[in-house]
């Protein structure tokens, strides 16, 4: 499904112009008068979904007729069931797509979900703030009729393998540094639209989701006996922006689109609730092997620093040769802003900063550009404290509770990789298994087909007439 | 001069009103934690119901809602006692409320509205009227009149976030209420048009100065 439709909307028969989504917008990309109907400048805008989640302008459904709230759910995709409140910003949703493919016997139906969605989705179903269910998420899935339970974590944990390796490469041979993550499709849209020219400095790495839907129809496949082509991959995440990511051209393997349909936390939420589905006394059920096996390195992808601490956890050891003395990488944790630190490895110095919320990433983008970026390897996430905050996740309907809800979630995320027997990505037993029978080498020639990527520039071309006009003014 | 103790009230300034209406979501949330609302707002399964509302002319925005009158035309109005004067707000009994609208009618400020009652995030059907509804006969809906309460006897809805009641010697209720002060409408105005003027015995001239409307 290759769409180029816009995925965020403002709907003008809901704004009041309050522009409380202009002030957290990152990229500026929301334009309007006070008072008036705000519009989205696609061109702009990383459909991070902040705005999804600050619009408080809901539609009063009380003086709106029945039939024009329908209308409303019908055009921004939503299942007919859905009875929560319609705001003004909102996301295009996929939910009635998922739920036909759900239906279809002949379709063979495999889930991956993000590391943040198993401690916000009970949220949507009353539990306490940040409440951990990654147990209750699986069974979930399993009763909509997934074939195979699979995760993005386990994809974390590639991306570790193969990101820690090209890091590891370029700090060695001093080649494009520094090196940006490349997981958060916000951030990969912002630099191809804002800083074309330093494209060359993310890793090469398709995002966790990516890697999964490539692994999902090869060794995936092989390994359930099924045809590729009658794989249906779903993702359910925390991002408005990963269906974009998801419908980008280059993200097709063997002809097939690596992840069919994306859905948001809130989507997967209504199509348990559409489902009849009793979320909150499900027991807790596991994932599938092997590709829903994975390390506490790769439920930390889900929080600002959490790329960067399991790249750290890898990469010690990959270049001491020794166990990394303390798990818990507290320099490299935090909130909105930027972070920085130096790692010392072995002889080397390893320089790194951490980015949370794509604002605060235009004074590095500067730094590279004029060449004096002291930095090796930069983690970039677009949202203020990475995918726990992401635009598809649950609404708050208080504002005074954002904190709060961003700290419950960290504080799971972390709390789960704790619990986990296996806490480093070179260390998952699927990930050992992954790269002996089928991946080679990191960064070989089987990774570097399925798991890696190039980007486009997305500069607003100029045209002739109006780059005079340009000149002109001078 | 007599000085008796006055009622509290929420008040608004126009000129800080930008017109989100995060006062009238976060009044519908705290309300309705017996609907099953919690912190998201996948929770909802009913109408959002405000009891104030931001209103919109040419040249302003502003919530409008309930100024707890001490000498309140709603609860005269009201015919069966339904209104009362209770720690310190005027509160309607939803129980007792047998829908007539006349508090509504009397409300010189429009603060009051008449909306179909809930339970357990369904409507809550009258004990014997019945309505032809879908051609079948059917117990009708009961309508009651809402009104700010400023959110006495409310919850927030999940104050509390997974792993924090454990130690730390506070209540967890405690520790939510410093997050989330009340009323709610005033807690999350992000352009804090919206305060609560703390009645007492002050004369009218101080509680203009409080209200700022002076």
């Amino acid at each position: 499904m290759l769409s180029s439709e816009p995925i965020i909307h403002i709907d003008p028969e809901l704004c009041t112009g309050c522009r409380r989504c202009a002030a957290v917008c990152p990229v500026d990309a929301i334009t309007g008068e006070p008072g008036q109907p705000q519009e989205v400048d696609a061109h702009r805008c990383v459909i991070c979904g902040q705005c999804v989640q600050i619009c408080t302008a809901y539609a009063p459904d009380h003086l709106e007729s029945a039939d024009s709230l329908k209308a409303k759910r019908l055009q921004r995709g939503q299942l007919p069931s859905v009875r929560e409140p319609l705001f003004a910003a909102y996301s295009t949703g996929q939910a009635l797509g998922v739920k036909r493919a759900l239906a279809n016997p002949a379709l063979y139906k495999v889930v991956q979900c993000a590391p943040a969605i198993r401690v916000s989705l009970a949220e949507e179903f009353g539990l306490p703030l940040g409440t951990l269910t990654p147990g209750k998420m699986a069974a979930a899935l399993r009763r909509l009729k997934f074939d195979r339970i699979y995760d993005t974590n386990f994809g974390a944990d590639v991306t570790i393998m193969e990101e820690g390796t090209e890091l590891i490469g370029r700090v060695m041979s001093g080649e494009r540094l520094p090196m940006f993550t490349s997981c958060c499709p916000a951030w990969v849209k912002h630099a191809e639209t804002a800083a074309p020219e330093l494209l060359d400095h993310l890793s090469s790495c398709k995002s966790p989701m990516q890697m999964v839907g490539a692994l999902v129809k090869t060794y995936g496949a092989k390994q359930d006996g099924v045809d590729p082509a009658k794989i249906y991959s779903v993702a359910v995440m925390p991002c408005t922006c990963k269906e974009f990511e998801c419908s980008r051209e280059e993200m097709e393997v063997d002809g097939l689109r690596e992840v069919d349909v994306v859905i948001t936390t809130r989507e997967l939420a209504h199509l348990i609730k559409d489902a009849g589905i009793d979320f909150v006394n499900l027991p807790d059920e596991p994932f599938d092997s092997p590709l829903g096996l994975y390390s506490g390195a790769g439920s930390i992808f889900g929080v600002t620093g959490g790329v960067m601490e399991a790249a750290i956890r890898t990469g010690y050891e990959l270049v001491t040769h020794e166990t990394i003395p303390n798990l818990q990488l507290d320099f490299v944790r935090g909130e909105e802003g930027l972070r920085t630190a130096t790692v010392q490895l072995g002889e080397l110095e390893l320089k790194v900063a951490v980015v949370a919320g794509l604002k605060h990433v235009s004074e590095i983008l500067n730094q590279v550009k004029a060449g004096h970026c002291p930095y090796h390897f930069i983690e970039v996430m677009g949202c203020p404290e990475g995918c726990v905050s992401g635009g598809g996740q649950p609404k708050l309907l208080l504002e005074t509770l954002r904190k709060t809800a961003y700290q419950a979630r960290k504080s799971s995320v972390y709390r789960h990789d704790s619990h986990q027997q296996v806490r480093k990505s070179h260390e998952n037993p699927a990930i050992i298994k992954l790269y002996k029978d089928f991946l080679g080498e990191p960064l070989g020639h089987v990774p570097h087909h399925l798991l890696h990527t190039k980007y486009q520039s997305r500069e607003k071309e100029v045209s002739p007439i109006s780059a005079g006009r340009e000149g002109g003014k001078l | 001069m007599n000085r008796a103790s006055s009622n509290s009230l929420v008040i608004a300034e126009a000129a800080k009103c930008i017109g989100c209406k995060a006062c009238e979501l976060a009044c519908f949330a705290v309300h309705n934690r017996d609907n099953g609302v919690g912190t998201a707002v996948g929770t909802v399964t009913m109408p959002v119901l405000p009891r104030l509302y931001v209103i919109r002319t040419d040249s302003f925005t502003m919530p409008v809602q309930c100024r707890q009158c001490e000498n309140a035309p709603c609860a005269g109005a009201c015919p069966v006692q339904a209104i009362r004067q209770q720690d310190g707000v005027i509160a309607i009994d939803a129980e007792a409320c047998i829908g007539c609208k006349a508090c509504a009618l009397a409300c010189p400020f429009g603060a009051i509205s008449l909306y179909k009652a809930y339970s357990g995030g369904a409507e809550l059907p009258q004990p014997l009227l019945q309505e032809r509804r879908d051609s079948k006969l059917q117990r009708k809906t009961r309508i009651t009149a809402y009104k700010c309460d400023l959110c006495r006897n409310t919850e927030i809805p999940g104050g509390s976030a997974a792993g924090e009641d454990a130690g730390g010697g506070r209540s967890t209720a405690a520790a939510a209420r410093d997050r989330n002060p009340f009323p709610a409408c005033v807690a999350v105005c992000p352009e804090k048009a919206l305060r609560l003027v703390e009645g007492g015995t002050g004369s009218s001239r101080s509680l203009n100065r409080e209200g700022g409307i002076s």
